[in-house]
């Protein structure tokens, strides 16, 4: 009784320790490369080279709903704004972000900052074929999902991915969800 | 116990004691992560770091901890080094961290660990519970790099994320998806136990 309180105090000492030092050493190192991705994400729909030296600035607007980020270049004039929205899809949430240009018309690009989708299958919202569809949409009106036939983008319309339907239709719904928050708040900027 | 050579306790787990392809254990990753070699390779590095540690321990220690409490204490010590597992792929590997997902946190519930705690490392020294671990990840890697890459290879056309069979190709996309996995890991174990059986007729009948 006496030796069994011993090593399981023991053993758990040890254990909490371990993973103190661990999440102490590594922790920093983690927060960063997840900020990194963001900035990635946040880069590609502004369309300027991450890391660069080009004066380029994300900045969270604070308090924001849907959460937003604006785009400044190096003269303070705003590319526009990335709107942070996470949709239900097939393998999980997926995070993503939503550009829109500076006057709230249009839709400048849309990336994914985490999805777990199936490799192959919904995996391919990340391609640039899926990706490129959304720029230059309307963002004042909903976009339209078409299945098997080339997307009309004067009706503001996207194709589906083959076999992932349920994924397509996941992110096509919460921007047409969210985005009209998001453009009230830009034109009260 | 009879003497046998480090060569003997690390082979084994490669060929004799393959952990997928003769004990199948570990199939929950085995199935779900191969959807390409860089995963295999992850999950399976990932998971003999895992065993090395805990059957380290495992065997450090089993003079002193009492039956009773014996599998909460193997339970703490693997869940502990699967969660550094986890910090330093977050922290040094990020885009495979994100594609292992939920998996690597799932190496706590993995039977090839706990199966060779029990039945190797609590009965032998450190130093040979450490090659047979080592060993087992060996296998256990190997396994799951051999079906990634076919699975990826037919799956997406690519190898190491590499397009290997040009634009000509359509990929046979059940290949990636779960279906694939039984398929291609049915088809591997028959082959295995083929060969096996021919090298080593005795082993049919045990």
């Amino acid at each position: 009784m006496k030796q069994m309180v011993i090593v399981l105090t023991g053993v758990m000492v040890f254990s909490g320790l371990a993973l103190a030092a661990a999440y102490a050493g590594l922790s920093e190192r983690i927060e960063e490369n997840r900020i990194a991705a963001l900035n990635a994400s946040l880069a590609a729909i502004f369309d300027v080279d991450p890391g660069a030296e080009n004066g380029t600035t994300f900045d969270k607007i604070d308090g924001s709903d849907p959460l937003m980020y604006r785009g400044q270049d190096v003269d303070g004039t705003i590319l526009g704004y990335a709107v942070r929205l996470q949709a239900q899809g097939y393998g999980g949430a997926i995070s993503m972000l939503v550009g829109i240009d500076a006057d709230a018309q249009r839709i400048i690009g849309i990336s994914f900052v985490e999805q777990v989708e199936t490799p192959g299958l919904g995996g391919r919202i990340t391609e640039e074929v899926f990706r490129s569809q959304f720029r230059g949409l309307d963002a004042d009106r909903a976009i339209e999902l078409v299945r098997n036939v080339p997307p009309d983008p004067d009706r503001n319309e996207v194709q589906a991915i083959t076999g992932a339907t349920i994924t397509s239709i996941a992110i096509v719904g919460r921007i047409n969800e969210r985005l009209d928050a998001a453009l009230r708040l830009i034109e009260g900027q | 116990m009879k003497q046998r050579s480090i060569t003997t306790e690390f082979a084994k787990g490669i060929v004799r004691d393959n952990p997928v392809f003769v004990q199948v254990l570990g199939m929950c990753p085995t199935l779900a992560v191969t959807t390409s070699v860089i995963n295999g390779v992850g999950m399976g590095l990932a998971t003999t770091f895992v065993l090395v540690f805990s059957a380290l321990f495992a065997s450090v220690l089993k003079g002193i901890v009492p039956n009773q409490v014996r599998i909460p204490v193997y339970a703490v010590v693997i869940a502990t080094f699967v969660t550094i597992a986890d910090l330093v792929l977050k922290a040094y590997f990020p885009p495979l961290s994100a594609s292992l997902g939920p998996y690597v946190p799932l190496i706590v519930v993995n039977c090839i660990i706990m199966g060779r705690v029990e039945a190797f490392a609590t009965r032998n020294r450190p130093g040979v519970s450490i090659i047979d671990a080592l060993g087992m990840g060996a296998g256990f890697t190997l396994s799951l790099m051999v079906l990634g890459a076919i699975r990826e290879i037919l799956g997406s056309g690519s190898l190491f994320g590499i397009g290997l069979l040009g634009a000509g190709f359509t990929p046979l996309v059940v290949m990636i998806l779960p279906p694939g996995a039984f398929l291609t890991l049915g088809i591997l174990m028959a082959i295995f136990n083929a060969l096996k059986a021919k090298s080593d007729p005795v082993l049919i009948r045990t």
